[in-house]
């Protein structure tokens, strides 16, 4: 079988991390989720993958290339151009992404998987391809069940009890939504449906493909089975998946590093004397890192590879990603931070750079100047103003 | 930036009208405030408007803070908004400042005593 996995979004809603990073790329401690996706499909027999890029394409083609690492083949269809040397997006859709790749090569041969590259699954794709065969259908998706209170947050899916679907409803509030099954966006087509989407126009699988297919009536199952679903659609959201892959609760991550103390994993060249620290775990180190001495680290945690926590900082229930270095007068409390930003587990986002607070959060490799003591900082901020 | 003040109970209440606190306003800004920040001055900040505080902001409310607490007065700051409050606690100037959440609180915080 082989798979697609849509790359091609700009992720606005999780911004700041998508400032530099497309959303199939963001990490999950030491791996982006879309590795996760690939090593999930490969699990299940997938050995050609798709991966449609637009928004900072290069970032998965260079990690992922060829897929040989991986043990997949992978190959991209990039949706821009070039204009005066650089990239320029041009995303067609999620439809249109698949009609692109079938125009170009006619590559959907067979019936193929589509993933989104921002939600973690642990579905089981076999028991999925096995439902849809034995529907005859020409299209699948898998749906779930969730608490009535909250579908206005879904695309809810409407089905009779073998799965046949009879419509969707878009965000309903909880009294008119028909169930409470909601499309996951893990799909399941024949070659055939490629055939519905017209050609060299922007084109979308959930507004204009299933509500197309719904109307001529064909073949159209929902799978109902229980499964692992972890969709990144904010902040929050990412927030909270960290959180959980940090105590072994997301599939396919393990916490990286080497136990030297109970709850404290970390990587090879770390600079660390954890009983100068205080530190309670799970955390989690990566490689190169350095930990001052009298540095609090409160987990859960993740510290990247060449990140800096000076003497004094305060990294408590924090991710902070690689080569940051957080200083001495930092705290950061329930938040994800880099160089450039920080942002809360509730979305607050301070940007750093801005901000002119380069002496809070900044890359490690960058030239700094310590500050001494909290005494000093205050002196140097009351200069600033008077400078200003 | 402008702002209003006025007093309520013996506390002078002055409402940020800006909606940037940085580099290009912070030393007009105390300038501007040096009526206010009499000596021995019960004041509150309320923040309301400001979206956006940078390192020279910081410094500015340091500096009042400073100045009224050398003359044995007080400053109190009210009314911020998610990403000034997400800034301060950031830095840990919420340990430096008192911060409310709203202009009650902070008014009633002078009532309640030293």
């Amino acid at each position: 079988m082989k798979a697609l996995i849509l790359g091609a979004g700009r992720g606005t809603r999780v911004q700041p991390i998508t400032h530099s990073l497309p959303k199939p790329m963001m990490p999950v401690l030491n791996r982006p989720i879309m590795e996760l996706l690939v090593e999930h499909l490969r699990h299940h027999g997938v050995r050609q993958i798709l991966v449609n890029t637009s928004y900072l394409s290069g970032e998965i083609e260079n990690y992922f290339r060829d897929g040989a690492r991986f043990g997949v083949e992978i190959g991209y269809s990039f949706e821009g151009r070039m204009e005066n040397g650089h990239l320029v997006d041009a995303p067609v859709g999620s439809a249109g992404a698949i009609r692109k790749i079938q125009d170009h090569s006619g590559f959907f041969d067979e019936p193929f998987f589509v993933l989104c590259g921002d939600a973690i699954i642990d579905l089981d794709l076999t028991r999925f391809a096995e439902f849809h065969h034995s529907r005859g259908a020409v299209a699948s998706l898998a749906m779930l069940d969730v608490p009535r209170e909250t579908v206005g947050s879904y695309g809810v899916v409407v089905a009779e009890p073998d799965g046949r679907i009879l419509g969707f409803q878009e965000k309903p509030s909880p009294e008119e939504a028909r169930s409470t099954t909601v499309n996951t966006g893990v799909y399941l087509f024949e070659p055939s449906v490629t055939d519905l989407i017209p050609s060299d126009v922007a084109y979308d699988i959930g507004g204009q493909l299933f509500p197309d297919l719904v109307r001529r009536g064909a073949p159209f199952y929902a799978l109902n089975l229980p499964f692992r679903w972890l969709d990144i659609g904010k902040v929050t959201d990412y927030y909270e998946v960290l959180r959980l892959a940090m105590v072994g609760g997301v599939p396919g991550v393990t916490v990286p590093g080497t136990e030297i103390r109970p709850g404290l994993r970390v990587g090879p060249n770390v600079r660390i004397r954890p009983e100068a620290c205080t530190i309670r775990g799970p955390v989690s180190i990566g490689a190169s890192a350095i930990i001052e001495d009298r540095a609090t680290l409160l987990g859960p945690c993740y510290i990247g590879p060449g990140a800096v926590l000076e003497a004094g900082a305060v990294v408590e229930e924090s991710f902070v990603f690689e080569y940051t270095r957080v200083s001495s007068m930092t705290h950061l409390n329930r938040s994800i931070a880099s160089g450039r930003f920080c942002v809360t587990g509730e979305g607050v986002t301070v940007q750093v750079a801005e901000s002119g607070l380069d002496w809070v959060l900044s890359d490690a490799r960058a030239p700094h100047h310590a500050i001494a003591n909290p005494q000093q900082m205050l002196e140097a901020l009351i200069r600033l103003a008077d400078e200003s | 930036m402008d702002f209003t003040t006025e007093t309520v109970n013996g506390v002078t209440v002055v409402t940020l009208q800006g909606e940037t606190l940085d580099a290009s306003n912070a030393k007009a800004l105390k300038t501007d405030l040096v009526p206010v920040l009499a000596p021995g001055a019960k004041l509150v900040f309320d923040m309301k408007g400001v979206r956006f505080v940078d390192s020279s902001g910081l410094g500015a409310l340091l500096s009042c803070l400073r100045q009224v607490h050398s003359s044995g007065g007080d400053l109190k700051l009210c009314e911020m908004g998610k990403a000034v409050r997400a800034l301060f606690e950031l830095v840990r100037m919420h340990r430096i400042f008192e911060i409310y959440n709203s202009r009650d609180e902070a008014l009633r915080s002078y009532s309640a005593g030293a």
